[in-house]
């Protein structure tokens, strides 16, 4: 019997490919980098509870490879004409800020991307790219998320815990410094989410304030103007600060869309082809949780498959 | 030889209708022509006896008769206006010919030469009268097959019509054809009838339809040979423009409204339909992109942008009643101006380069001119003010290339609104909000000569067109930011990296069409690069589909005109699409596959950095 | 000193839903459907260049007309200058300089 193949090694793979194992079936993850854990290799502490990526993902590739699931690495998946069983876990792409040209990502110092901030922390160094410590950061929620100028119209979902998590770990970091996160709408949608926000605005001392940055300019001593309207209060505002954080989105991986599941619900992990099967964030943007529930799901789904077919 | 009465019954339907035909042509013409303004009338008068006269004769003869810009565009069409008017022409000149071949010199009323083979028993008969006929014959018979056919005449859409139109078509369809029954079958007096009252009937019509254009494009030709012009406020002169349009239709094909974004009753031909008969509403005044692609077209060569223009001011002009005094905080008050200045960074460093070029004094033999070349000659050192403008300001990376460049020039630079400034005037000016525009253009033309700046420099075309045509700027040299960059690269004050990659070049539409730059850029693109055009490109490039011009199309129509654009580039097999305007810049690159970038942002990549 | 709190506060009354007619709201809306996708991000007063300026905000402007508050509504789109700038940030690609337009000719001078 043929293998089946999971694409993608990232959280939804591997699970997808652990299910399988356990349910007797043998899967083959195809994975485009060179290493198993996708998005969360990137990632430092999760939301909420803090929980350090690593050490999730550690113990599921210790499980992968403990269960001798084969693996091929640096391998990109194309043969979709196979009638063996697939499960695309292909999760999802992050935003390319540069498209948003005005927030001047690539053009000015000290912006940066939440993928950057998380990248920072996991090197050990946090700060402007002198290496002093900002007094002032901004965060922009939204960016490449609910934007039809960027083709990208869907909610990326998890950025407003991101940014809220993020605020408040450069906060404990950098108690001096004031930071401001400018939101459109703050979606606390999880399980302790809502609590964490809180938190960041009592605990934590992190400003919100309900406006949508429209564009950022230099100053002349090197810092970052940002003009947004305050719409609580109904004026334009300026601030200028010393570090921009945006706060990216998810950009789908079917030619920049995400796929489409057969329905949203039972059949969220099934396409229109009865051999393939969707598990994680290539459907939609998800949660880390969301994502490893997903490929339970899509593993039972092949099997209920296998045993109907053959 | 007997003397002949020239009357019978049948003649009346044509009478009748050539009265009434000359009855309304006169009136309207008349009317026209008083109501002209004042000095337009001047120009009649002075230019009246000149050469222009003559060259107005000579154009009647090419266009009115030949259809010269027609053939250009499309020569089936072509054919099947020249059979018709230069046959139908050569019929009455002929036929007047042959009457006084038969007849001598004497008097012979006007249904006398029409109706001759009548009255004379077609006894006197010339061939080449026949083959005349058969040539009219053979441009109705396209006629017809275009009204039902359009698309195998190279149209893929023809025009909508309105009921005088139907009237007059349908009657012009039997003239020629009953003419030949009637002419040999002379006795049959049912086809002479039906000739006549065909005649009739297309003559009452004509004048109501848009056959009006046969005889309103003769003093159209002339008045604007006299140098007369539609502007920005309607004037008389625009109803010799409306009615002198044919509603060929040649208009419709080439706008993107149409094509991408389907609007079928907002293109040219029917906005000037809507507004000759006193229909024209808001949403079709508005919707145009004013990109000038039809109005390169016209083979009438109407002011089809201005006229929507100025349509625009008298459906929807609100009064300037001083709404933008607020503005005048920022245009007044120096120390703003200043502060924009230092915040940019630019100090003026005393380079060798700048020895070089900054101060040079315009030795340059370079066809553009030199860069100190300006009228007021007593400053002696250059110096430039950068107004990138609203759309500019929203892309930093233009303000950064920019930045580079300047200081790679050693020019000194005065940033004029890079800390906020206000409008330039055009968008307002689009809308037909004329007088508010004016004032918006006044405050900045004063911002401007305060700051004692030689050279006006702008990345946004959209800015560039109103410098040039409304803006009053004594002794600054307006520039396009291409201009400036293709100047400097002539002058050696750049030093660039020259690379193979294949770029592709969109013109943007108030930049090529609107201000005729089409050169410059692409001589700053060689220096980079190698320039690979679209398949529409120049004068006949296509839009963004982001004009500020159109107040109607939604994002959905915006995003389908750019997709349209983008594959066209995409089909060029460049590597990356390189505009000169920050709209067409955000348009294009919405979509499209290939980075899209500013001239500037290729400019300052490839500089030479020593 | 009395604060400026910008241009609705200063309405001494509330918003009355009861008592606002809303038909010419609604006749705005159906003639340009996108007028009421605003997800209220500010972005158009943020980067606006009157706003920048003077007290014009076109976020609470169009909001106010869509409740039906139209006094005044007139004289604040007066203020906008049509570059275009805010159509080009808006998130829900909403032809603003439409919009601006679109309320003048409906409104009048209210």
């Amino acid at each position: 019997m043929k293998k089946v193949v999971v694409v993608g090694g990232g959280v939804a793979g591997m699970q997808t490919a652990l299910s399988l194992k356990e349910r007797g079936v043998e899967p083959v993850i195809v994975e485009r980098t060179g290493a198993l854990g996708g998005k969360l290799r990137n990632f430092h502490l999760l939301f909420p509870s803090m929980t350090p990526a690593a050490e999730v993902l550690k113990s599921f590739t210790d499980q992968v490879a403990s269960s001798g699931i084969e693996v091929r690495l640096n391998e990109e998946f194309s043969d979709f004409s196979t009638d063996a069983p697939i499960v695309i876990a292909s999760g999802f792409n992050v935003f390319d800020a540069r498209l948003k040209e005005e927030y001047g990502y690539g053009i000015y110092d000290n912006v940066y991307t939440t993928v950057d901030v998380e990248r920072m922390f996991n090197e050990g160094k946090v700060g402007l790219k002198d290496g002093s410590v900002p007094r002032r950061i901004a965060f922009v929620h939204c960016v490449g998320s609910r934007d039809e100028k960027v083709d990208q119209r869907h909610c990326s979902k998890v950025c407003c815990i991101t940014g809220v998590k993020q605020a408040m770990e450069l906060a404990s970091l950098w108690p001096d410094a004031e930071i401001f996160n400018f939101y459109m709408d703050i979606r606390m949608f999880g399980p302790g989410y809502e609590e964490l926000y809180q938190q960041a605005q009592q605990e934590a001392g992190i400003n919100f304030i309900r406006g949508r940055v429209s564009e950022a300019s230099p100053t002349i001593d090197g810092r970052i103007q940002i003009k947004a309207e305050d719409t609580l209060i109904g004026r334009p505002m300026k601030m200028t600060v010393d570090m921009l954080v945006l706060i990216v989105g998810m950009r789908g991986t079917d030619g920049g869309k995400f796929y489409r599941p057969r329905d949203l619900f039972g059949g969220s992990v099934l396409s229109d082809r009865p051999n393939v099967f969707y598990a994680g964030a290539a459907t939609a943007p998800k949660t880390v949780g969301e994502s490893i529930a997903e490929g339970v799901m899509a593993a039972e789904k092949v099997v209920q498959y296998l045993n109907d077919g053959n | 030889m007997e003397i002949i009465s020239f009357y019978s019954g049948f003649v009346i339907p044509f009478l009748v209708g050539v009265s009434v035909l000359f009855a309304v042509v006169v009136y309207k013409f008349g009317r026209w022509f008083v109501r002209l303004p004042v000095e337009d009338r001047r120009l009649v008068r002075k230019n009246f006896f000149s050469r222009a006269t003559v060259r107005a004769l000579g154009e009647c003869f090419m266009e009115c008769l030949l259809h010269r810009k027609i053939w250009k565009v499309n020569p089936t069409l072509g054919y099947m206006h020249t059979a018709f008017a230069f046959g139908w022409f050569l019929l009455i000149v002929v036929g007047w010919v042959e009457t006084v071949a038969y007849l001598g010199w004497r008097f012979v009323p006007l249904q006398g030469h029409i109706f001759f083979k009548f009255f004379t028993g077609g006894e006197h008969h010339w061939l080449v009268m026949d083959i005349l006929l058969w040539y009219v014959l053979s441009g109705l018979v396209l006629a017809v097959y275009k009204r039902f056919r359009s698309r195998t005449l190279g149209m893929r859409r023809t025009t909508k019509l309105t009921f005088g139109d139907r009237v007059a078509l349908s009657s012009l369809w039997f003239i020629f054809p009953l003419r030949l029954l009637a002419e040999n079958f002379s006795g049959v007096m049912a086809f002479w009838w039906g000739y006549s009252i065909a005649l009739g009937i297309f003559f009452v019509a004509m004048p109501f339809s848009r056959y009006m254009h046969i005889f309103t494009e003769v003093p159209l030709i002339f008045l604007r040979r006299w140098g007369i012009r539609s502007g920005e406020r309607e004037s008389s002169f625009d109803h010799f423009q409306l009615e002198a349009c044919s509603r060929c239709g040649i208009c419709i094909d080439p706008c993107q409204l149409q094509r991408d974004a389907g609007f079928r009753d907002v293109q040219s031909a029917y906005f000037i339909r809507d507004r000759r008969y006193n229909r024209l509403t808001r949403r079709v005044a508005d919707n145009c992109l004013m990109c000038g692609r039809c109005e390169g077209r016209c083979p009438v060569g109407l002011q089809l942008d201005t006229l929507r223009l100025n349509s625009r001011h008298t459906l929807s002009g609100t009064p300037a009643d001083g709404r933008f005094e607020y503005a005048r905080k920022i245009t007044n008050n120096p120390v703003i101006s200043n502060e924009c200045e230092k915040s940019t960074g630019q100090t003026v460093i005393a380079s060798e380069n700048e020895a070089i070029c900054s101060n040079s004094q315009s030795s340059s033999s370079h066809p553009l001119g030199g860069r100190g070349e300006t009228k007021n000659s007593q400053l002696s050192t250059p110096r430039i003010g950068f107004f990138g403008g609203c759309m500019t300001l929203l892309s930093p990376r233009i303000l950064q290339s920019m930045e580079q460049i300047f200081a790679a020039s050693g020019d000194d630079v005065w940033w004029a609104d890079r800390n906020g400034g206000i409008c330039c005037g055009r968008p307002l000016k689009l809308s037909g909000d004329i007088d508010a525009a004016r004032d918006m253009m006044q405050m900045n033309t004063q911002l401007f000569e305060a700051q004692g700046i030689t050279t006006l420099v702008t990345s946004c075309p959209i800015c560039l067109r109103v410098f040039r045509e409304d803006y009053r700027l004594e002794g600054i040299e307006v520039l396009h930011h291409s201009e400036y960059i293709a100047r400097l690269i002539a002058e050696g004050c750049l030093s660039l990296r020259d690379s193979d990659e294949k770029m592709t070049y969109h013109d943007p539409c108030e930049l090529g069409r609107g201000c005729g730059i089409y050169d410059a850029p692409r001589q700053v693109l060689a220096s980079v690069g190698e320039l690979v055009e679209p398949a529409e490109t120049r004068s006949e490039a296509l839009c963004c589909g982001s004009s500020l011009a159109n107040f109607v199309v939604d994002d959905a129509s915006q995003v389908a005109m750019a997709r349209a654009v983008g594959a066209a580039f995409e089909a060029t097999g460049a590597a990356r699409v390189v505009t000169a305007c920050p709209l067409c810049k955000k348009a294009i690159g919405r979509t499209s596959s290939l980075p899209t970038l500013d001239l500037a942002e290729v400019v300052a990549e490839k500089l030479n950095n020593d | 000193m009395a604060i400026d709190f910008g241009y609705s506060v200063s309405q001494p009354r509330a918003v009355d839903l009861d008592r606002n007619d809303l038909s010419l709201a609604r006749e705005i809306v159906r003639e340009m459907p996108e007028f009421s996708a605003c997800i209220a991000c500010g972005g158009c007063t943020a980067t606006c260049t009157a706003g920048n300026l003077t007290s014009f905000n076109f976020r609470l402007v169009q909001t106010l007309v869509r409740r039906g508050e139209y006094a005044g509504a007139y004289a604040e789109m007066n203020k906008c200058m049509l570059c275009g700038k805010c159509r080009l940030v808006c998130p829900r690609g909403i032809n603003t300089r439409g919009v601006v337009r679109l309320i003048k000719r409906k409104l009048g001078d209210y």
